[in-house]
């Protein structure tokens, strides 16, 4: 009940600067019939002012030195220089001081939608299962990378089987289900390399590859019939729900996260996910020698979703780099690849560290001087996941998911100061109160 | 110690590359800051460091030097002296032989029986900035033995690389020694383990008196007579209290809390008051105690608690020797302040190892271990540009961009 009336008067930007506590039904109530007299849009918004704004614009590398924000109804109004850009009287100010404002952060590979049953391993193949079923709404596991400005994440199945099922896209802010899901099914998980081969009989990958390319051909097949349905040219299918799935990725409303990560995995995600079956998908993982396939992916549009190994240690003869470590980030970048993010695969790597994994991808040469590795925690991943109209910038129209934070995200020693989920205050670090 | 004469091989190819004598050359670093971590704390922005005969000649502000004196430059680099590590295990190369466990205490032993010069885990260490280490044996018994003093040279001569043998003792109390040896083996808890050291101590206490001789226990001799330090596994508030009283507070050796993790930092007032040195990690944060979800930062709070010798350790290869840096950047990151961690990675750690005289500060008349970093050596992104140990260049980032 709580939870419900907190997340639905936060529908009206709520005071910024300060928490309140509904500890009462009955003043919950009362407040809830205000909020429904007074229209949201009558209200004034909230003015974030900081010492630097980084906007991490689909194109752009832009950043706004004395910046404000200004935030109504849940989406970003305007950003712009503080001579430029008039506070409204009734909008309550946010000061920063010396502090930078950046977009919420995103991850895409995490196992973390609250309960327990990550794998469901009685069949190789789960195009079916749906990973939601075990999401448990204001779980405390939400709560550390909330403080760390992480406002959404894809949690998905694990790599035990070849499709372990299909991941959701979710806010970490403590509101009901129906409205922490950004998207259901967030991504079809499909596992390739080591860890599924362990599912059992001696297979191998040439068994497995074949079993992956046998469920995507009939995913197609079945997504097409319907395609062919609705533009009257064919019979209504029958209806079989563990491909329901494939019409999602067919009309890429969805997509693939792979867990790949030799050079050798890698190329057959390619060569199979990519440019056979024409599936919309990305490198998740992407460790050790797969980054010497980055043109290829930048060409058919695979991106690279990075972590959380960040570096490739040299073991000759497999994988010589002349006694170097290289960083994956890096290498990839070499190769031309312009869509590279960060995970955690939390909690593999706890999920409130995904900015030190961006950071350690600079340490071992990840060319950070465009702000890439911001960017590949926000931008990026918003549009590897489809979710670039609404998120992983600060422009004016997109949700108002924001991370006010002492100094550049990526630089694990900054501190967070405020996060907002859709215009709503959800972490303020205080005395006695912060996580760290 | 310092040898200058170096044997062929990789050592020789190395000095061939880099088109030096094999013997360290005088030197002048100018760079963009040079953080001194002496005593006065002095921080030279630009600043300038001398190197004559493998020892640091001058560190300050820039300034003139002799025609012939080579000079390098890093207009944006930072220059830390090498960093320290006494609570590691890489000197073997990897995991294997650390732990010999036939008997629970062994003061005779030594790491250094182990020890396998230039190592692929000493040459990462280097290339992080990683120059002088402790080589430990494991938490297996009650006192494991001795570990190796060395520095992390592409030497394959023990000879070069070592700086003592022994270098301190490592004791571990608390709950590794417990499962492996206590209870299972032995069949006896902390009461037993506590027992069994305070009975070693007595018996070398009174050997000493009595002028006797006995080889297995003429180093912990030693470190009852404060010759040699000692490192003591220990973590918990139970477990760094009892480690304090029996080795600080009663024996009086020159002895440091190690890991100190969990709960330990609840006992820092105690420790802090008693003057017990702690080195600090692999694990810089405690959750164990959090009633609402919070991340303690234990470095933090052993820091607020005013112990007077506060070190980090990564416990190589638990957590990656190249990765010591990072040890000070998480503790920076819950709550720490980064200069009293960089200290913790330098001058407090050899203070605490009573190396001090030799490494741990830039200023006359020490072991020029120097290390130029791209900017701050906190920030994960800066990256290590060059390495010289004894005056002789170890690691250098430009030639073939071997990152590590």
């Amino acid at each position: 009940m709580g939870n419900r009336l907190h997340s639905f008067l936060s529908r009206a930007p709520r005071n910024a600067g300060r928490r309140e506590v509904w500890s009462s039904g009955a003043l919950g109530l009362a407040l809830s019939l205000t909020a429904l007299a007074a229209p949201a849009a009558a209200e004034g918004g909230v003015a974030i002012r900081a010492s630097k704004a980084l906007i991490c614009g689909a194109d752009g590398r832009g950043c706004v030195d004395n910046a404000v924000v200004l935030v109504k109804d849940g989406l970003i109004e305007a950003v712009g220089p503080q001579r430029e850009l008039e506070i409204p009287e009734d909008y309550e100010l946010v000061d920063a001081g010396d502090s930078w404002v950046v977009p919420g952060l995103i991850d895409l590979h995490t196992h973390m939608a609250g309960g327990f049953g990550y794998n469901d391993m009685v069949y190789q193949l789960n195009p079916g299962l749906r990973i939601s079923a075990t999401v448990i709404p204001g779980h405390s596991r939400l709560r550390r990378p909330r403080a760390q400005g992480i406002t959404t994440v894809l949690s998905i199945p694990g790599s035990g089987t070849n499709i372990g099922g299909q991941g959701i896209l979710m806010k970490t802010h403590e509101v009901p289900y129906e409205e922490m899901v950004v998207r259901d099914p967030g991504s079809m998980k499909l596992a390739q390399g080591d860890n599924p081969k362990r599912w059992g009989y001696n297979m191998n990958r040439a068994l497995m590859n074949h079993h992956i390319r046998h469920s995507l051909t009939q995913g197609r097949a079945y997504a097409e019939s319907w395609l062919r349905h609705e533009r009257g040219e064919g019979p209504k299918p029958e209806r079989r729900i563990h491909l329901d799935i494939y019409r999602d990725l067919v009309s890429e409303k969805t997509q693939i996260s792979v867990h790949t990560q030799y050079f050798q995995v890698v190329l057959a995600t390619l060569r199979l996910l990519r440019m056979e079956a024409k599936m919309p998908c990305y490198i998740d993982h992407g460790s050790f020698d797969s980054y010497k396939l980055g043109a290829i992916a930048e060409e058919i549009g695979v991106a690279a979703i990075l972590g959380p190994r960040e570096v490739m240690w040299a073991r000759p003869p497999a994988y010589d780099t002349e006694g170097r470590a290289e960083g994956t980030a890096w290498g990839f970048q070499q190769e031309g690849h312009t869509l590279i993010g960060f995970n955690t695969d939390a909690p593999v790597v706890a999920s409130e560290e995904l900015p030190l994994q961006s950071a350690m991808g600079v340490r071992y040469g990840f060319d950070n001087s465009q702000m890439d590795a911001l960017r590949g925690l926000t931008i990026v991943p918003a549009i590897v996941g489809g979710l670039d109209d609404r998120l992983g910038s600060i422009e004016p129209g997109k949700v108002a998911d924001l991370v006010v934070i002492t100094g550049d995200p990526s630089d694990p020693r900054s501190v967070v100061d405020f996060v907002w989920i859709e215009g709503e205050l959800v972490y303020e670090r205080e005395e006695g109160s912060q996580v760290w | 110690m310092v040898s200058m004469t170096r044997t062929i091989g990789a050592a020789f190819a190395l000095a061939t590359l880099l088109g030096a004598p094999a013997a360290a050359q005088d030197l002048v670093i100018r760079c963009g800051k040079v953080f001194s971590m002496s005593d006065a704390g002095e921080i030279f922005a630009p600043g300038m460091i001398w190197i004559e005969e493998g020892k640091v000649s001058y560190v300050g502000p820039p300034k003139a030097c002799p025609e012939e004196t080579p000079v390098v430059e890093y207009p944006d680099g930072w220059a830390t002296p090498g960093l320290i590590d006494i609570h590691t295990h890489i000197h073997t190369g990897g995991w294997g032989d650390i732990n010999d466990m036939v008997h629970r205490i062994n003061p005779e032993l030594r790491a250094s029986a182990g020890m396998r010069p230039d190592n692929r885990l000493m040459r990462l260490a280097c290339s992080a900035g990683v120059t002088t280490v402790h080589g430990i044996p494991g938490s297996g018994t009650n006192i494991s033995g001795f570990g190796v003093l060395y520095k992390t040279k592409t030497s394959p001569s023990f000879e070069d690389a070592v700086v003592r043998d022994p270098g301190g003792m490592k004791v571990a109390q608390d709950s590794n020694p417990q499962a492996r040896a206590g209870e299972e083996r032995f069949g006896c808890s902390r009461a037993g383990m506590g027992w069994a050291l305070e009975d070693i101590c007595e018996k070398a206490l009174a050997a000493e008196r009595q002028g006797r001789f006995d080889p297995a226990i003429e180093n912990l001799k030693k470190v009852l007579r404060r010759d040699l330090p000692a490192v003591i596994h220990t973590a918990g508030g139970d477990g760094v209290g009892n480690t304090a009283r029996m080795w600080h507070n009663k024996y009086k050796t020159q002895c440091c809390v190690s890991h100190g993790s969990f709960d330990g930092w609840k006992v820092a007032e105690a420790i802090a008051e008693w003057g017990c040195p702690v080195n600090h990690g692999p694990r810089t944060m405690d959750w164990s105690s959090s009633r609402n979800g919070r991340i303690n930062g234990s470095s933090a709070a052993y820091a607020e608690a005013g112990v007077p010798l506060f070190s980090l350790n990564t416990d190589s290869p638990v957590m990656p020797q190249e990765e010591l840096f990072l040890q000070g950047a998480m503790s920076a990151r819950l709550g720490a302040d980064s200069y009293s961690m960089l200290k913790a990675l330098t001058s407090n750690t050899a203070k605490t190892f009573g190396i001090f005289d030799r490494v741990g500060s830039l200023e006359s008349g020490k072991d020029a271990d120097i290390v130029i970093f791209s900017g701050d050596p906190l920030d994960p992104r800066s990256r290590v540009e060059r390495v010289w140990i004894d005056g002789q260049t170890e690691y250098e980032y430009e030639r073939g961009r071997q990152r590590f």
